[in-house]
């Protein structure tokens, strides 16, 4: 059976630009897959903070914005996407890390709410409440940042 | 109402009928009197269809106490389907305000714990035993208290040398945090020294090793340093780009060694001393670093004993450690030099080293390691010399955990160790556990 190197040079140059193109736009398409929506991370209205602390937010490492007690939650419908593209980590370490975080260091880990319009809801009514959306937030609500 | 629907639909219906039979009826004027008949039928069944309906209509009424009919000229009413989803619409937003109103902690303080169980050669923690043992059973209470005030509670049921089940208050802490970069802790904790006094608790599960080094075991299980401290412990972390500066300072109750192991005066201690002691710590963050902690540690302590007369010594310790805890690798080494006086005997300072060092590899099944730990103890020292366990040793040893599933691991230790001193002698020991989370 013919290897698809050896079929790549057997054929012709026009073939193999089309066989790249093809490749290219099949790698593209899954790219677009793997990365589709964004995360916009949103906190209460009254808590400020920076695109860059929500990291540190999401694993216990920041729990104060000036005097305000901020109260991370996690939601479920966006977690996944949120997991991979701003903390980088599976949810299965992102577990093991807040269990070690609250037996280490006395923390608790995030609630979870099940759906944007959930959290969009707890963030506005929660002083320090922070949370992560997969759509656009509506109404009052600090967004810190697009991922 | 009924009598009025009746009306109506029997009006509308003979108009149908009549306006559809019409033009048959207009463009054949000689139609048979077959279809005729055949429309009456149609009628007819129509009507009685009708009746039946509104009869219908009265039954359900009288059950369940009409409402009032619609008086003409009134709004009419939105269909039935509309109003249902209007309805569930409603409920589901007062559901998700509720729920998102709702905090984790309003619903009562949750219990978290450990637990293992194994069997081996030896018990991992005494070599007077073996075959299959009890570990520990650890439960652990962080309430949530408000904005600044935080704390955690630990408590352990583990099996003595003897087999009896002793209780434990591991940990009490109650602090008060002032920003993310200071958090003032009263109560016992557990020392801060190295990287996994601090780091590996009780839990069994939470380390990926089956047991620690022998050397920095608690108190209890052989351990030779000061595990526990009851006192103030000041702790934080300041963020440097990527990169954190981590610190802690304490003071607390200077230890007592006690029946041959080292307590570390719940109640306080007779003589006031103290023990205090810092660590220093930079974490990287960076990509090419990510995961590496390393620091600096001392203390300095007074311990006694139950002697008579009584020992006493001043315990200073300093050392450092490095630990790298990544997707794939998890190593860490920490050293501890001593350079204890004897207060009471005259036999003036003593120099001990105690050290140890463990390269990990994580895989998609578990973790393998690799360790190999090693403890020169004076043993002219009294502070070492009172000690049950305060023998000079080394020990090589290589383990596997397979991780079960997210919240259970099994673990296998294979080791050797050699006794140097007051008794030397070797043990080969092969080490089961089985250690849950939950």
């Amino acid at each position: 059976m013919q290897s698809v190197s050896s079929a790549i040079r057997s054929a012709g140059p026009a073939w193999r630009r089309r066989g790249l193109l093809a490749l290219g736009g099949l790698f593209a398409g899954w790219s677009g897959a793997v990365m589709a929506g964004d995360i916009y991370v949103i906190c209460n209205a009254a808590v400020s903070l920076r695109a860059v602390e929500a990291r540190d937010l999401f694993l216990g490492e920041k729990s104060l914005a000036g005097s305000t007690r901020l109260q991370p939650a996690d939601n479920a419908a966006a977690q996944a996407a949120f997991l991979e593209k701003v903390l980088k980590v599976d949810a299965a370490k992102y577990a093991v890390i807040w269990t070690k975080k609250a037996f280490r260091d006395g923390a608790n880990p995030p609630a979870i709410k099940a759906s944007d319009a959930e959290a969009l809801a707890y963030v506005k009514a929660t002083p320090g409440g922070c949370s992560y959306l997969s759509t656009p937030p509506v109404g009052a609500v600090t967004v810190v940042g697009k991922f | 109402m009924s009598n009025n629907i009746n009306r109506a639909f029997r009006a509308i219906l003979l108009g149908s009928v009549l306006a559809a039979g019409s033009p048959s009826i207009a463009i054949g004027a000689g139609a048979d009197a077959d279809k005729l008949a055949a429309l009456q039928q149609q009628l007819d069944a129509s009507i009685a269809m009708i009746n039946s309906l509104a009869a219908r209509v009265r039954e359900l009424e009288a059950h369940q106490g009409a409402a009032p009919a619609s008086e003409p000229g009134t709004p009419a009413a939105a269909p039935p389907d509309a109003q249902r989803i209007a309805a569930v619409e409603q409920k589901v937003a007062q559901i998700e305000t509720a729920n998102a109103t709702r905090y984790a902690d309003d619903t009562g303080l949750a219990t978290h714990g450990f637990a293992d169980v194994g069997a081996g050669t030896y018990n991992p923690y005494t070599n007077d035993a073996k075959g299959f043992y009890v570990g520990n059973l650890d439960f652990y209470l962080t309430p949530r208290l408000g904005d600044r005030t935080r704390a955690l509670f630990e408590l352990n049921f583990e099996a003595s040398a003897d087999g009896a089940i002793e209780v434990d208050l591991e940990r009490a802490q109650i602090g008060y945090q002032f920003s993310d970069q200071a958090t003032v802790w009263l109560g016992r904790f557990h020392t801060p020294y190295g990287y996994v006094n601090t780091a590996m608790h009780h839990g069994a599960w939470i380390m990926d090793a089956l047991r620690r080094p022998r050397f920095l075991q608690f108190e209890d299980q052989g351990g030779n340093l000061p595990a526990h401290t009851v006192g103030a412990w000041v702790t934080g972390a300041a963020r440097v780009g990527d990169d954190r500066v981590l610190y802690d300072l304490y003071l607390g109750n200077g230890q007592q060694i006690v029946d041959g192991t080292i307590d570390m005066r719940n109640a306080g201690n007779t003589h006031g001393n103290a023990i205090v002691g810092g660590r220093a710590g930079y974490q990287f963050g960076s990509a090419a670093w990510g995961g590496l902690t390393i620091g600096v540690h001392a203390f300095s302590s007074h311990i006694d004993d139950d002697q008579v007369p009584v020992d006493e010594t001043r315990v200073r310790a300093w050392g450092a450690y490095a630990a790298l805890d990544s997707d794939r690798w998890e190593h860490m080494a920490e050293f501890y030099i001593f350079n204890n006086q004897d207060l009471s005997g005259g036999t003036g300072y003593h120099r001990s080293e105690a050290g140890f060092a463990q390269l990990g590899y994580r895989g998609p099944w578990g973790v393998g390691y690799l360790r190999y730990e090693r403890a020169a103890l004076d043993q002219s020292d009294p502070y070492f010399a009172r000690q049950r366990a305060g023998n000079s040793y080394y020990r090589g040893a290589l383990g596997v955990r397979f991780d079960i599933d997210f919240k259970s691991a099994l673990k296998f230790e294979l080791a050797n160790t050699h006794d140097t001193d007051r008794v030397v002698d070797q043990d080969n020991e092969a080490l089961a556990q089985y250690a849950i989370r939950f």
